[in-house]
């Protein structure tokens, strides 16, 4: 369905934002990218739809060149962009209708086709008001039916359910789902764990314009070669020391089958094979070196430890709310990322 | 080429409809022609009867300048609603969609079209009203708004090229303040004769002159062809070049 070979993009300010990624997708496979803000992830779909220029590289949508086909390229595809694109004067139903229209669709079957959309994300009761009245979520889940209109094989979506409430995101992957199901080919891209590891049969974890990691969330996780304990050390009252971080990393590595301590946000993360039973033994070696334990965790490891262990940080340090505030803050100050 | 007339026609009527939807942007045109009329026709009543001014109707002199002011004033519309559109992300959903690009701007200059024939219809009717007399008749008046709605068609290409140089409403709508000198340098108020110095000469280069000219011709002299042809050559002359410039540009910003 999409076979992508050696994609740079650099933006004429000089910015490198892909940099020689490879990567295809089979006909009804449900693809992901996760990674940060800036990744690249967002380019990257906006060449694959056409609506950007790529700069060097090869890239076949659905059987067509991006640069050749453009136009059987965008009525393959659908796409929900990371921002909406919505006209607020606007009816949801006009909005819609339209969209069909423009896919090529009669004026009859659009309005039939508008219906059912409507119908199905329950937006039947807002579809004579105009869009600019919505809230946020009625937003985002009309735009997605404006991609949805012609029935695409391929659906791209950026970054679908940031911002949302987790109600209205819970339907969103129900639905996703469902016409993934159906045989609709699904690209996503996200920086929200829980959706990738819920949707996403394939991930792709891209940073800094490269994907540094390919596989199934189960395998990518495997990788990390085993669970994780969470550490805290010192006390409320009085905060761990760099020195004692740094002690209790060296006391953490010693111990027989850690495969690696990091520190992060005041908590020693140490990955272990079979963190259940290793646990006590790693609490018992730091209390005996004199650092004080307040409390532990033991979890599988997470695709957050996958991105941790593959790039030394974490994808965002607060999992729903930072993006919200991120493209609040954009809104405000007049900006688009384009 | 059909889908391309099909693709204009409903980006056209969206348009339409989104502009019919903003009653605070038809209302204050409609408004201001009126306004105007009466302002002109009571404070200017008495040049009439200065030995050489051409018609003793100054609300028949006046009725030119005020079409030509109503469509130079809605020229920022069509790229104040692109720009709003690139804002608001539903230009690029037009991007994505399988259609000729170039049908989103043939929506938008379709739509100042209209606009201008509109505004225009409303201002003959309103000078009908104020017993005006078109010298050419209704075949005059039609070709008063045939040319109006063109002429609105071109000067929406200056909005277009601001637009797409500035991406932003508010340079678009602003800029149209520097476009405010060209409606009182021309003999809107005055007959050319009337005028001297360096004020003559500005509305001499000044190409809404001309169509202005033309269009006034219409309405106060019947069809005296040489100013109806140089104000058809000035508005050719200005579309050719404006046309083209936006077109060229918004090829580059889309392709």
């Amino acid at each position: 369905m999409i076979e992508v070979s050696d994609l740079v993009k650099v933006y004429p300010g000089g910015t490198k934002a892909v940099s020689g990624i490879n990567f295809a997708v089979r006909e009804g496979e449900f693809f992901g990218f996760l990674g940060p803000n800036g990744a690249g992830k967002s380019t990257t779909l906006k060449i694959l739809s056409t609506l950007l220029k790529k700069t060097s590289g090869t890239v076949k949508v659905a059987g067509y060149d991006v640069d050749h086909d453009g136009m059987r390229v965008r009525q393959s595809i659908g796409f929900a962009m990371q921002e909406v694109g919505l006209d607020d004067l606007a009816t949801g139903k006009d909005f819609l209708v339209l969209q069909g229209l423009l896919y090529k669709l009669s004026e009859h079957e659009s309005k039939k086709r508008a219906n059912e959309l409507l119908e199905m994300m329950e937006l039947t009761y807002a579809a004579n008001r105009k869009v600019g009245t919505y809230s946020g979520g009625m937003r985002r889940r009309i735009d997605l039916l404006g991609a949805l209109i012609h029935r695409p094989k391929l659906l791209f979506l950026d970054e679908p359910t940031t911002g949302l409430d987790p109600q209205s995101r819970l339907a969103i992957w129900d639905y996703l789902k469902r016409i993934n199901k159906d045989g609709v080919t699904i690209v996503l891209t996200t920086q929200i764990m829980e959706e990738a590891d819920r949707l996403c049969e394939r991930l792709a974890i891209i940073d800094v314009g490269t994907i540094v990691a390919e596989g199934s969330p189960d395998m990518l996780k495997a990788q990390v070669g085993g669970d994780v304990v969470s550490i805290t050390i010192g006390t409320a009252a009085a905060h761990a020391t760099d020195e004692m971080k740094a002690k209790a990393k060296g006391i953490l590595t010693a111990r027989p089958g850690v495969i690696s301590a990091t520190e992060q946000n005041g908590a020693m993360l140490v990955t272990v094979k079979d963190g259940g039973s290793a646990a006590p033994d790693l609490m018992r070696s730091l209390i005996e070196g004199g650092i004080h334990v307040s409390n532990i965790a033991v979890s599988e490891p997470t695709l957050d430890d996958v991105f941790l262990k593959l790039t030394g940080k974490k994808i965002r340090s607060d999992s729903t709310g930072g993006d919200a505030m991120d493209s609040a803050m954009r809104a405000f100050m007049g900006l688009k990322k384009r | 080429m059909l889908e391309i007339a099909r693709e204009t026609y409903y980006l056209y009527r969206r348009n339409f409809i989104t502009w019919v939807k903003m009653p605070a942007l038809v209302i204050p045109s409609i408004f201001i022609s009126i306004f105007l009329f009466l302002v002109f026709g009571a404070s200017f009543d008495g040049v009439v009867t200065l030995p050489g001014f051409p018609i003793d109707d100054y609300n028949a002199f006046v009725t030119g300048m005020i079409i030509v002011q109503a469509v130079v004033f809605s020229g920022s519309d069509a790229g104040f609603a692109l720009v709003t559109d690139i804002a608001s992300g539903f230009f690029d959903k037009q991007l994505l969609a399988p259609i000729n690009r170039m049908s989103i701007l043939f929506g938008q200059l379709l739509m100042a079209g209209t606009r201008a024939l509109l505004q225009t219809v409303v201002i003959v009717l309103v000078a009908i009203a104020l017993g005006v007399e078109f010298k050419t008749g209704v075949p005059g008046i039609i070709a008063i708004i045939i040319v109006s709605a063109g002429f609105g068609i071109t000067w929406s290409c200056l909005g277009i090229i601001i637009a797409l140089q500035s991406k932003s409403a508010q340079a678009t709508q602003a800029s149209f303040i520097l476009f405010f000198p060209l409606i009182f340098l021309t003999d809107a108020f005055m007959p050319e004769e009337f005028l001297s110095g360096w004020f003559k000469v500005a509305v001499m280069i000044n190409p809404v002159t001309y169509v202005l000219g033309g269009i006034r011709a219409m309405v106060i002299s019947g069809w005296d062809w040489t100013p109806i042809a140089h104000g058809l050559w000035a508005l050719l002359g200005l579309t050719v070049p404006l046309v083209t410039l936006a077109t060229w540009l918004y090829r580059r910003s889309t392709a």
